[in-house]
């Protein structure tokens, strides 16, 4: 779903009248006293969140539902981030950290708990969870950065995506795909893709390459459950397809690889971002997965970072650390670019980060993540994607090419 | 053709799988009149015991560990829930083992978190082939064992003093307590044999073609439910065949999901019901239930 530019700019009118409204309501702006900080703190205006030379930013987080591991790399990455990082080289950021158990209902009872103490969200996990916060977190002028990449998270103003939305990321794996001679224009494509929004996101991107370079899709639609990807298999290879595209979870992954390894189905595999756990390279698919995956990816792998294995490594020895750590750094850093943006301003207040977060652009975040353009409402924030590939590596994914924008990128994000 | 008979073969050991897990169902049924719906945790923590053993112990052990460990979960929650609630309304017992199956799904969900445990089957990923048609080597050992353990099972249902026990509790509880049978006692122990049958079931459900743990492995219990009632659900004959129909239906309907395109998308996931209300609609107790008569 794309805004037109009317409806951006509508929304964009509505988003100011709550600014004022807000501005005008409750609580007065009050002044960080500071004292002894960065020479900054003493003219910056504060309201909710931030105490003396402390921010308190808000976590909802997943520590004991089906998402928990990567809730937790997630989580360990962004308070380790801010133990060794400040805001305007003044204040410390604490953070509170609630488990939502990845039930929307209890994510919405939790916020209401922080909502009044924390300035902005470093982080809230979970599609349905963001999509239940949406209503309040506008309402509250909350900045916030989801671990999904579903385009409809774009429309929810103040919420940044860490990357290319699930769309434009698998176009540009196309795009890799075509240029390394992986697949021709008038190839056949098999996409398996879940049900909802991520896998509904994810074959859009496939249909448009699709249309764009006259491939032949054959489209099976599966729930998260389904764990047999023998019979989906079956038809690819009965169609002869030169390719399968995947938005699922890690467990499809290694079925697709194993059924595709027995019947000879020898075609690359595509994915988009969560189709890998490092997991899978402990499981019986792991030789077919090291030659025949690529996967698109919004972040870079530790293959790349080194350092940041071994930082986390110290400082959570018993960890197995997946990509999600990436993920977790790469959002604190662009939380801190806002919040030093908004210093800057002289404005820490939920409006002048909110104002901070709309503005920024070119956000570079030291190759964790891909470059994002900025954030529009309703509008992929990034155009490029990194593309890996698992390996005998730590964190079990090397990077075979650095983040590029592909062909079908601009067209698909619009 | 060879699309059909590969789907056809996935189908028949998938049902297999599906047939060893309905079984369960139906002697829980037969011997405490318990509709359990405890499976599905029953068998996510059998192969999440075997999984996490694996590594530690080895993979037979940990195989013989898991099912134990799966076996004895069933045993006390039987003598600590089911047993206690003897006389309760079959839909109270039913409810409460929702609730149990929650609190164990929830705890196991919690531990396996999102990554994916691997089980070291010593076939790994391997496949049997005749000609186009592939097999993996772990279907065809489930199907083979699963074979092998209805067959068993049946043996010790007709022949053994625990079965004829079995037989006649399920005919007249009250008189087969009269005759010194101890239903408590043959209770227990079918819930014992249903978590042995989960922990088999659960040991080669997460080889490949679909390898890995992870928390979704419960919903296949779900999918053998269907099994066991279009079967008749005091019926075991009926659970092998519910279990076979329902697993070549699901192949097919995924298989040839282009071809059932006017049906929606993702069809496949609705056929083990589709086939159980189409069933139950010409025969309500079943294919092979006992049709319940009322003299009037």
């Amino acid at each position: 779903m794309r805004l037109s530019k009317r409806s951006t700019g509508a929304t964009m009118l509505a988003a100011s009248f709550v600014l004022a409204a807000t501005g005008c309501s409750t609580k007065a702006p009050e002044s960080s006293g500071g004292g002894g900080g960065g020479a900054a703190a003493g003219d910056v205006t504060t309201d909710v969140g931030v105490e003396g030379e402390t921010i308190n930013l808000g976590v909802l987080t997943d520590l004991t539902g089906v998402f928990a591991a990567l809730g937790n790399d997630i989580t360990n990455a962004n308070t380790l981030f801010w133990q060794n990082n400040q805001v305007c080289d003044t204040y410390d950021v604490t953070l509170d950290v609630q488990d939502t158990g990845y039930v929307p209902q209890q994510g919405v009872q939790l916020y209401s708990g922080m909502q009044d103490n924390v300035l902005a969200m470093q982080q809230t996990i979970g599609s349905p969870i963001n999509t239940a916060l949406a209503p309040e977190y506008e309402s509250d002028q909350i900045v916030n950065f989801p671990s999904a990449w579903s385009k409809t998270l774009t429309e929810i103003p103040g919420t940044g995506v860490v990357g290319a939305t699930y769309d434009v990321e698998i176009a540009n794996g196309y795009d890799y795909l075509f240029r390394e001679g992986l697949l021709q224009e008038g190839d056949t494509v098999g996409h398996i893709y879940f049900e909802g929004e991520y896998g509904a996101n994810g074959v859009e991107g496939t249909r448009a390459v699709a249309e764009a370079k006259g491939l032949e899709v054959i489209e099976a639609q599966i729930k998260a459950t389904d764990q047999d990807m023998s019979a989906q298999i079956t038809q690819f290879n009965s169609a002869g397809v030169d390719l399968i595209a995947l938005t699922v979870a890690p467990g499809q992954t290694a079925s697709v690889a194993t059924v595709a390894a027995a019947q000879g189905l020898d075609v690359p595999i595509l994915g988009s971002n969560p189709v890998f756990a490092p997991g899978l390279l402990e499981g019986p698919a792991a030789e077919w997965l090291k030659t025949h995956l690529y996967v698109a990816s919004p972040v870079s792998s530790f293959d790349a970072h080194p350092e940041l294995l071994q930082q986390y490594q110290e400082a959570y020895p018993d960890a197995v650390p997946s990509l999600g750590v990436v993920v977790g750094f790469g959002m604190s850093e662009m939380m801190k670019q806002v919040l030093d943006a908004a210093c800057e301003n002289g404005d820490l207040t939920r409006e002048g980060v909110l104002t901070a977060f709309q503005e920024l652009e070119e956000v570079d975040t030291g190759g964790l993540v891909v470059p994002i353009r900025g954030f529009e409402v309703g509008q992929s924030p990034s155009l490029e994607s990194f593309i890996l590939q698992p390996a005998d590596v730590p964190g079990g994914a090397t990077v075979l090419e650095d983040a590029f924008e592909g062909e079908f990128a601009a067209d698909i994000a619009g | 053709m060879t699309q059909f008979l590969s789907l056809l073969l996935n189908g028949i050991s998938l049902g297999a799988l599906y047939a060893l897990i309905a079984l369960g169902f139906v002697i829980i049924f037969k011997s405490s009149e318990v509709v359990s719906f405890t499976h599905g945790s029953l068998l996510l923590l059998g192969a999440y015991s075997i999984a996490r053993l694996s590594d530690s112990i080895g993979f037979l052990p940990a195989v013989v560990v898991g099912i134990l460990i799966t076996a004895l979960a069933a045993f006390v929650i039987e003598r600590l829930i089911i047993n206690r609630l003897r006389g309760a309304a079959v839909i109270s017992l039913a409810i409460v083992t929702i609730g149990v199956d929650i609190i164990i799904l929830t705890e196991l969900i919690r531990q396996i978190g999102s990554d994916i445990l691997n089980v070291p089957h010593p076939w790994g990923g391997e496949s049997f082939r005749v000609g186009s048609i592939g097999l993996s080597q772990n279907r065809l050992i489930a199907f083979v064992v699963a074979a092998v353990l209805i067959a068993a099972f049946f043996a010790a249902f007709k022949y053994s003093s625990w079965g004829i026990a079995m037989r006649a509790s399920a005919e007249d509880g009250e008189t087969a307590a009269l005759m010194g049978i101890r239903q408590g006692r043959v209770s227990a122990l079918a819930w014992v044999v249903a978590g042995v049958l989960a922990a088999v079931a659960a040991l080669f459900l997460v080889g490949s073609p679909t390898p890995g743990v992870s928390p979704t492995a419960y919903a296949v219990a779900l999918r053998a439910f269907p099994a066991a009632i279009l079967g008749g659900l005091d019926s075991t004959g009926g659970a092998l065949v519910g279990g076979l129909l329902i697993g070549i239906a699901e192949a097919m309907a995924a298989g040839y999901q282009d071809q059932l395109l006017f049906l929606g998308r993702g069809f496949s996931a609705v056929v083990p019901f589709i086939v159980m209300i189409a069933v139950l609609m010409f025969r309500p107790s079943g294919l092979f239930g006992t049709k319940e008569l009322t003299r009037v």
